[in-house]
């Protein structure tokens, strides 16, 4: 008995201080954390293959009207498993290292991005333009 | 020794044209459709001969395709290496079966749930009362029939509450839970005491279902499920979405390359080291042994470090899909893995010389909370539970999956059948499984993460997985279906059967030891919105609704 705690004693001697000083100074995640997702409204096409494979249908598609497509990324059902950018085509979706998400307005977890997008002859349904060149010959295309 | 051919010859001689159709669908899988008439002889003449053991009921809506309800009655054969599933359909008009409780008492729950939730009646079942439905569910309203559809809401009615046992003359009642006070999870157990003995004790819980395979059957896809299947559990999530996806895998006849497995056996045992480690920091915690609960969290934290580095989180790992892993170990951290686990592996090995001489807690943890072993065997207990009890189950040599073939281990058992063999167990495993990573590290080839997976698998197929959690046995039962999805997706988490030997293992005992014996189960529920009132002076019972505990 007495011979147990002396050893208890000593491996919490041993151990010293361990935590972290967190929120005092940073304490940045490693490399490959899945945290926050980035949407580059520049490389994305509007494909939605990521709103397809989300496990928790946290991506929306929202085709405004044949040529206008809205995408919202909703972080608060995110689970980041990082699915979206395994699959898009583009790698317009990237993981960050961010995982401070903590907000007094939901609305600040919603991504938005609308995309200019061409007009299917046959389905009058929305598709990627064929060259990058194209999306601004597309009505209302914005810089 | 055994073989399916045999399982199947023997069936056939016996019961002849009542077995409909015998096959061996996937390797070391038997499954057997047989006339309702004769399950219980079948399951009698089974139990005479080879005394396997029972796993799951499933019960699955076939009347789409002919009619019928299909309950699946999955049984093991440890040592010969099969899975038996006993298959009859019963009839959609007259959903009536003859329950197996009788003969198999583990069988009580998984009959009870397929009733509540598929709707087949049990004839002769001892416990008629529901369990995986919430007290104001409507009578009659089956949710996993396929004509329910996911996102109904039914109006509720409040009259179809659940009564606990009534108490024994000379008795009282403690009640403990429904918010479980030392593991803070949602649990109620109702304890008859005559002083501080306790006489028998009775059950409410699922409190948190949430309906997971409900939704993996209508809404998702197969690999959308692999992350709600990790999120079963907070602490042994990947066993699940590993179990899953080694079930679609083996039903598909899809085949995971080698250093997929090797990399799943990895991850499965740096998850049992830190699952070993916090229980042994929380049973400690509830017998006031604090130093104890600091000292094993803070061996664990960098196993969680480790965990976050390889897959990119602390605990979701999120790495499997069907037919492989989405991320690699690559080599250069391979030397880190080993410098931590060695380093856990040490202070593991102080932590278990520091305590295994301490005699205040041979008398809190020896000799309480006995399981024999025919209690053990008759409620069908899985993992370190019954490991401490003498029998030698362990699904990692009974049914090996991922690379667990290719390792060499050894299954720690202990014969005290009380708290403190189930905490040895534990700690002989953690320092097992980080043996079990260092021979992975080494043997793991090059090679690609990823299987041939075929554009669509094909419906109507069926297999089961085991998967050896920290807390015991998870089982796993896909049937593939139209769409993309599983048409059935059955899980039993190890806390399942487990939970079941509480009346048995309590009986007797003081009321201070029961958070204890409870937690020596390394239990795992989840979030309640009730609570129970006991009024002392008339000893009348009241249970609260959510409203009127917000008027209040």
């Amino acid at each position: 008995m007495f011979i147990s705690k002396l050893k208890q004693a000593l491996i919490c001697l041993k151990a010293g201080r361990v935590t972290l000083p967190y929120p005092y100074k940073p304490s940045p995640p490693p490399e490959g954390f899945r945290g926050k997702l980035k949407v580059d409204i520049d490389k994305c096409v509007g494909c939605a293959g990521c709103a397809n494979v989300c496990p928790p249908g946290a991506i929306e598609v929202i085709d405004f009207d044949t040529g206008w497509r809205r995408m919202q990324f909703h972080l608060t059902r995110c689970i980041s498993c990082g699915r979206c950018e395994e699959v898009c085509p583009e790698k317009a979706v990237t993981l960050t290292d961010q995982f401070e998400l903590s907000t007094n307005t939901k609305e600040d977890l919603t991504v938005a991005i609308e995309v200019y997008m061409d007009t299917c002859q046959r389905c009058a349904r929305c598709f990627k333009p064929q060259h990058p060149l194209d999306k601004m010959m597309v009505t209302g295309f914005r810089k | 020794m055994l073989t399916s051919r045999e399982i199947i010859e023997t069936l056939k001689t016996k019961f002849d044209k009542q077995i409909l159709k015998a096959e061996e669908k996937v390797s070391n899988q038997v499954f057997v459709a047989i006339v309702p008439d004769v399950l219980i002889p079948v399951i009698c003449f089974l139990n005479q001969s080879f005394s396997p053991r029972f796993l799951i009921n499933a019960g699955t809506d076939v009347v789409q395709q002919d009619g019928k309800y299909k309950a699946s009655y999955i049984f093991s054969f440890d040592s010969e290496k099969i899975f038996l599933c006993i298959q009859v359909a019963v009839d959609s008009t007259d959903p009536n079966i003859d329950s197996i409780t009788p003969i198999i008492a583990g069988a009580n729950w998984s009959e009870r749930e397929t009733r509540d939730l598929v709707g087949i009646n049990l004839r002769n079942h001892p416990d008629q009362r529901r369990l995986v439905l919430a007290d104001d569910w409507p009578q009659g309203l089956h949710p996993l029939r396929k004509d329910f559809p996911y996102d109904y809401k039914p109006p509720p009615e409040p009259q179809n509450k659940v009564l606990l046992k009534k108490r024994p003359e000379g008795t009282k009642v403690i009640p403990i839970g429904p918010f479980y006070p030392v593991l803070e999870e949602p649990a109620y157990f109702k304890l008859f005491v005559d002083g501080e003995t306790i006489v028998d004790c009775d059950y409410r819980g699922f409190y948190s279902h949430r309906g997971i395979e409900k939704i993996a059957e209508s809404k998702l896809t197969y690999n959308q499920v692999c992350f709600i299947a990790e999120r079963i559990c907070g602490i042994c999530g990947f066993i699940h979405s590993t179990c899953y996806c080694e079930a679609v895998e083996r039903a598909a006849g899809i085949e995971a390359p080698l250093r997929a497995r090797y990399i799943r056996t990895i991850m499965l045992e740096l998850e049992r080291v830190h699952s070993h480690l916090l229980w042994l920091g929380i049973a400690a915690h509830i017998i006031g042994f604090d130093t104890l609960l600091m000292q094993s969290w803070r061996i664990r934290e960098p196993v969680m470090w480790l965990c976050e580095k390889i897959s990119g989180n602390r605990k979701t790992y999120g790495m499997n899909l069907i037919g492989g892993v989405r991320r690699d170990i690559p080599a250069e951290i391979h030397d880190e893995i080993v410098r931590v686990i060695e380093k856990i592996e040490r202070e593991t090995v102080e932590v278990i010389d520091a305590v295994v001489g301490d005699t205040s807690l041979h008398a809190r943890l020896k000799n309480v909370g006995i399981l024999t072993e025919e209690v053990a065997r008759s409620i069908c207990t899985v993992g370190p539970t019954v490991r401490g009890s003498g029998i030698s189950i362990d699904s990692r040599i009974d049914h090996p999956y991922a690379a667990y073939e290719l390792v060499d281990f050894e299954v720690a058992v202990e014969t005290g059948c009380d708290i403190w063999a189930r905490a040895l167990v534990r700690l002989k495993e953690t320092i097992e499984s980080i043996k079990i990573v260092k021979q992975c590290l080494l043997k793991m080839p090059d090679g690609s993460i990823m299987g041939e997976v075929m554009e669509e698998i094909p419906p109507g197929r069926e297999a089961i997985c085991c998967v050896e959690a920290p807390r015991g046995e998870a089982v796993h039962y896909v049937q593939t279906g139209p769409d993309n999805r599983p048409y059935r997706w059955k899980v039993r988490a190890p806390t399942y059967p487990n939970l079941q030997c509480v009346p048995y293992i309590i009986k007797g005992e003081r009321i201070a030891d029961v958070p204890i014996i409870i937690g020596s189960l390394d239990p795992c529920y989840s979030c309640t919105e009730r609570m129970a009132v006991v009024d002392v002076k008339t000893g009348e019972e009241k249970i609260y609704t959510k409203e009127e505990v917000m008027k209040r």
